[in-house]
């Protein structure tokens, strides 16, 4: 697909026509990336911009998923922009015609070297039409309204202006339909079908009509990503396809390959501690879970059964704190202890079977990041999965807290941080304050000093907690190396076993580092978990 | 152990698949070959009741009574409305089986709970066929997928692909028991039935006045739910974000069981929820302060004072309440609404905390509590309306929206009473009364049931052949 139109550019090269082409090509900065490049381009220069594209997607997806204020998001996502993948408007008189074109013509050529490198599992396709719908409406909302209007009015976009008298009929309902109605006769109405508008139609921020929704031109930004999601997401699923038929330019896989392996977001899988938790020990690790984790714990303890919401984010938690299949099996047989064991079978086995990757479709499934817990599959009626700082009533939460001991200042910020919605900072503080406790010094030399190789100072370095098993891996970590602390005499490194190991797999200041070696470090050291906690807990 | 009855349904066993990854892909998930058994691993069912028995020779009901499998046995050859059953899921004018009934899953629970999943059938002669051949307590509907669901595994997994399906909404009475006081768990009475009423009546005028739809069956669960199957061809084009956005546009009752209050609305309602708003108005009253005597017991009050988030409040009103336990809700309720009033006319900064407090209460209390899984997901499966429940023994009727007033959950005629019809009506006519060309249903308090599901078919065949017309009519004029 690429190549094939290399062979066309090159002509398109020779014949002069290069500059007038161009100018056709990018009239403004926002692209649908309806047409490959026309261009040819070095090897080299194939992966720089590939690799410098992916930098720009991650920060924007990474700024997001910080709970960031509009402005600390602008912030890191223009830095981001400005490092990379510079991009000026038409309006920015010092840019020359020709920079602005080559801005754009990176721009492009990395998109579709991206959607090659994304296009070949429904996995990286996700990742990759979430990304680019992202960069997409940062740029969009970022541009002028003239340019907007520009780019709109080339892209064929056929949506029914709704009258003035339709307008007048309807002002009642379509006042009430937005957050901030402003002026309804001086707004602009489009009448389209109610499916391509989900987003509003999700949030109630449209009024619909036997099936047409009525959109200001001022959520027309909807529209237009809607637009651009579907033709991405369409174009992915037709790249994917052809993908089997170009392997064979040996030179373009390779790059392929290394690219969509660059970042896909951090994930935990069970695979580095397999096998190394018993289902008798869950109850002694209860302690380093995440207050979502020990309530899901809690309550299966009580009720002797969990819903499947609870048992598919509890089960995946342990599968990635490292119970085997054998030993998952054993632990949801007896937590529920009034099913007959053939009850068991016949109902529950499968599905954990299933989240193991023993069945179905055998994907092998990995525990819900944070972010999922918070956004996806929020809890109903009878459920007790999901983030308590984000699905627990207000006195629920501080019920909670008081039960972990956070006195009551640490309370008011952990819930003033709720309140923002910063349901996993709240998180991170709640960790800070607990484990303070749990190791016996003040939350401020968590922050700092001592313990900072261990659990970094999680706010001081912008980190913050961003996954259930992160949370435990810190945890468990802080208090495995308290106790080699304690029994070297010192925090020296030259301490023999597991502790030792891990002190000095922890000693950078980025806590990303601390786990990812911490994890690391208990698989080498080849001890077992169990025999570790049972220590920690003696401690 | 109500919750527990909800695992065993098979429709939750696809669930396991959509859990664990990006929304996009949840869509070709369940493709996991569940309970996978082809044909050939079933034993040929050696029936007794095979054989051709006629319920004639049951005289005693309680003869009948006795065993579910020879009910179902009985009802599947006598009363099952094959026809018209056909001809909705055909979805054509013609009686050639379409695409739609070719590729349609069906899944067969049987009576030991094994689930056999992506069943399809060539001909209305073999799903009958294996109707009665396997006797199941219930079958499912799936989805329709672009290939014949029996022949997936002639193509790659990722190429089974469901592609339409009704929108469907069920609505369980568990999901109340926080609120309904009445009953729990399985048990279901007309108090409580009232829940089911309001529901049927928001999103049915929803799909009507906003989404357009035209063709919606309400169906009796046979216990203690309803099903909604909208049959529009738009609503069966509907991909999984767009149900979702349905979904989500219907849903105001957020949160689980740690949530106190589930409801929080904007100062302004949106039209549709205004509109949803009156529905309320007229059934709170009787549902919360008559039928469930939300205010009459401390142990329930309590809960509603729990969702007011001003503790003064709070304490003025339980001590209202506390001194005179014994007054009628209505003045209770009222006492409610004069506290928080006065409130917030002494401090205008409570206003925005309190002062649609009261209507979300009864939005909490009275709002349709959807189980949002069964809709978002284009290729669950959900219980077949004409189904009989295995467990009440009654037929699952579909409910004609105007008459949703009145309907009483108890009143869907059982095996046992149809078996009693078909004789009684035998009895007392001759053959030569022309009679012998009615359907056994016919003779029996099914008939309106059925004649209502023709109804709705006959509605639906309708438009078809008006679209059939209209596009043959475009495409002759492009001929010349």
């Amino acid at each position: 697909m690429f190549t094939q139109h290399n062979r066309k550019n090159r002509q398109l090269l020779a014949s002069g026509i290069k500059s007038t082409y161009e100018d056709d090509l990018y009239p403004t900065r926002l692209n649908f990336y309806r047409e490959p490049p026309p261009l040819e381009i070095s090897i080299e220069e194939f992966e720089q911009f590939a690799l410098d594209r992916m930098q720009v997607l991650q920060a924007l997806l990474t700024a997001q998923m910080r709970n960031l204020t509009p402005e600390q998001l602008d912030k890191a996502v223009s830095e981001a922009i400005r490092k990379y993948m510079p991009m000026s408007p038409n309006s920015k008189s010092s840019t020359s015609h020709r920079q602005l074109m080559e801005e754009r013509r990176k721009d492009h050529i990395s998109h579709f070297i991206l959607r090659l490198a994304y296009s070949r599992s429904q996995e990286l396709r996700s990742w990759f039409l979430r990304a680019e719908c992202a960069l997409f409406r940062y740029r969009f909302e970022k541009e002028m309204l003239k340019d907007q209007l520009e780019f709109l009015e080339k892209q064929n976009l056929s949506w029914k202006k709704v009258s003035d008298e339709d307008k007048r009929l309807l002002k009642e309902k379509l006042k009430s339909s937005s957050f901030k109605p402003g002026n309804i006769d001086e707004e602009t109405y489009f009448e389209v079908d109610f499916e391509r508008v989900t987003g509003l139609v999700g949030r109630r921020q449209v009024y619909i009509q036997a099936g047409k929704a009525f959109v200001r031109l001022s959520d027309q930004v909807v529209l237009v990503l809607d637009e651009f999601k579907e033709r991405l997401s369409h174009a992915l699923e037709v790249t994917g396809r052809a993908l089997p038929r170009m392997d064979e330019d040996d030179r373009l896989m390779p790059v392929l390959n290394n690219i969509n392996k660059q970042y896909l977001g951090r994930e935990f899988t069970s695979s580095a501690i397999a096998g190394e938790i018993q289902a008798s020990d869950v109850d002694s690790v209860r302690v380093h879970m995440p207050l979502c984790m020990e309530h899901l714990h809690d309550e299966l303890r009580r009720e002797k059964h969990t819903r499947h919401g609870g048992r598919m984010q509890y089960g995946l938690f342990l599968k990635g704190i490292g119970l085997s299949l054998e030993q998952a099996l054993l632990f949801w047989q007896m937590a529920f202890e009034k099913l007959t064991p053939e009850q068991f079978n016949k109902n529950y086995a499968y599905n954990v079977r299933h989240s193991y990757g023993m069945e179905g479709k055998r994907t092998d499934y990995t525990p819900y990041s944070c972010k999922s817990i918070i956004m996806n599959n929020a809890p109903g009626p009878g459920d007790h999965h999901g983030c308590p700082f984000r699905h627990f009533s207000i006195p629920n939460l501080r019920a909670q807290l008081a039960a972990h001991h956070v006195d009551e200042f640490d309370t008011d910020d952990i819930i003033h941080k709720v309140q923002q919605r910063h349901y996993q900072i709240a998180c991170t503080r709640y960790y800070e304050v607990t484990r303070a406790k749990m190791v016996g010094i003040s939350p401020e030399n968590v922050k700092g000093g001592l313990s900072d190789s261990a659990t970094g100072s999680l706010i001081a370095s912008q980190e913050v907690i961003e996954h259930p098993n992160q949370f435990f891996e810190q945890s468990y970590l802080l208090m495995k190396n308290k106790n080699a602390e304690y029994e070297g005499g010192a925090a020296s490194s030259s301490a023999a076993g597991a502790g030792g190991m891990g002190m000095d797999g922890v000693t950078g200041s980025a806590p990303l580092d601390a786990t990812v070696k911490g994890r690391y470090t208990y698989k080498k050291a080849n001890a077992s978990i169990s025999s570790n906690v049972q220590h920690d807990i003696d401690m | 152990m109500s919750d527990m009855d909800i695992d065993h349904d098979p429709r939750e066993a696809p669930r396991i698949v959509e859990a664990g990854q990006p929304e996009e892909e949840a869509e070709k998930d369940d493709l996991d070959h569940l309970f996978d058994l082809d044909d050939s691993e079933f034993e040929k069912i050696d029936n007794p009741w095979m054989a051709g028995i006629k319920p004639t020779g049951l005289s005693s009901s309680a003869d009948v009574a006795g065993d579910i499998h020879q009910q179902l046995m009985l009802y599947y050859r006598h009363f099952f409305p094959f026809k018209p059953f056909f001809q909705w899921l055909n979805y054509d004018i013609t009686p050639k089986p379409s695409k739609s009934f070719l590729n349609r899953e069906i899944c067969w629970t049987l009576m030991d709970e094994t689930f056999i999943r992506f069943q399809s059938y060539r001909t209305l002669e073999d799903f009958k066929n294996d109707m009665i051949r396997l006797n199941p307590a219930k079958f499912d509907l799936g989805a329709i997928y672009n290939i014949r669901p029996k022949d997936r595994h002639m193509v790659r997994p990722a190429a089974f692909i469901p592609v339409s399906k009704e929108m469907v909404f069920d609505i369980d009475m568990t999901d109340y028991d926080e609120i309904r006081t009445c009953c729990s768990g399985a048990g279901v009475c007309t108090r409580c039935w009232e829940f089911m009423t309001v529901a049927m009546k928001i999103i049915d005028v929803a799909m009507r006045d906003d989404f357009g739809f035209k063709h919606i069956l309400w169906v009796y669960s046979g216990r203690r739910g309803i099903h909604c199957w909208v049959a529009d061809e738009r609503a069966r084009q509907l991909n999984n974000e767009q149900r979702k956005a349905i979904v989500s546009y219907l849903e105001v009752i957020k949160g689980g069981t740690q949530q106190g209050r589930k409801v929080k609305l904007p100062n302004t309602l949106h039209p549709s929820l205004s509109r949803s708003f009156e529905t309320i108005q007229e059934h709170f009253r009787n549902i919360v302060f008559e039928s469930q005597e939300i205010l009459s017991e401390p142990e329930n009050w309590e809960k509603i004072l729990a969702l007011i988030p001003d503790e003064g409040v709070q304490a003025q009103i339980r001590q209202e309440w506390e001194n005179s336990p014994n007054r009628a809700p209505a003045h209770k309720w009222s006492d409610l609404l004069t506290i928080i009033g006065d409130e917030i006319a002494q401090h205008s900064g409570k206003r925005q905390a309190l002062e649609h407090l009261p209507r979300d209460i009864m939005f909490q209390y009275t709002y349709p509590r959807l189980d949002d899984k069964v809709s978002t997901n284009i290729n669950h499966l959900l219980k077949s309306p004409f189904c009989v429940h295995p467990k009440t023994g009654r037929v699952c009727v579909p409910i004609p929206i105007e008459d949703c007033e009145k309907f009483d959950p108890s009143s869907p005629p059982t095996v046992p009473k149809l078996v009693r019809e078909l004789n009684h009506y035998d009895a007392t006519h001759s053959v030569s009364d022309g009679d012998s060309k009615l359907q056994d249903w016919q003779k029996t308090s099914l008939r309106e049931h059925v004649e209502y599901f023709e109804r709705f078919v006959k509605g639906l065949s309708r438009e078809i052949r008006e679209k059939k017309q209209k596009d043959g009519a475009s495409s002759k004029s492009l001929d010349f």
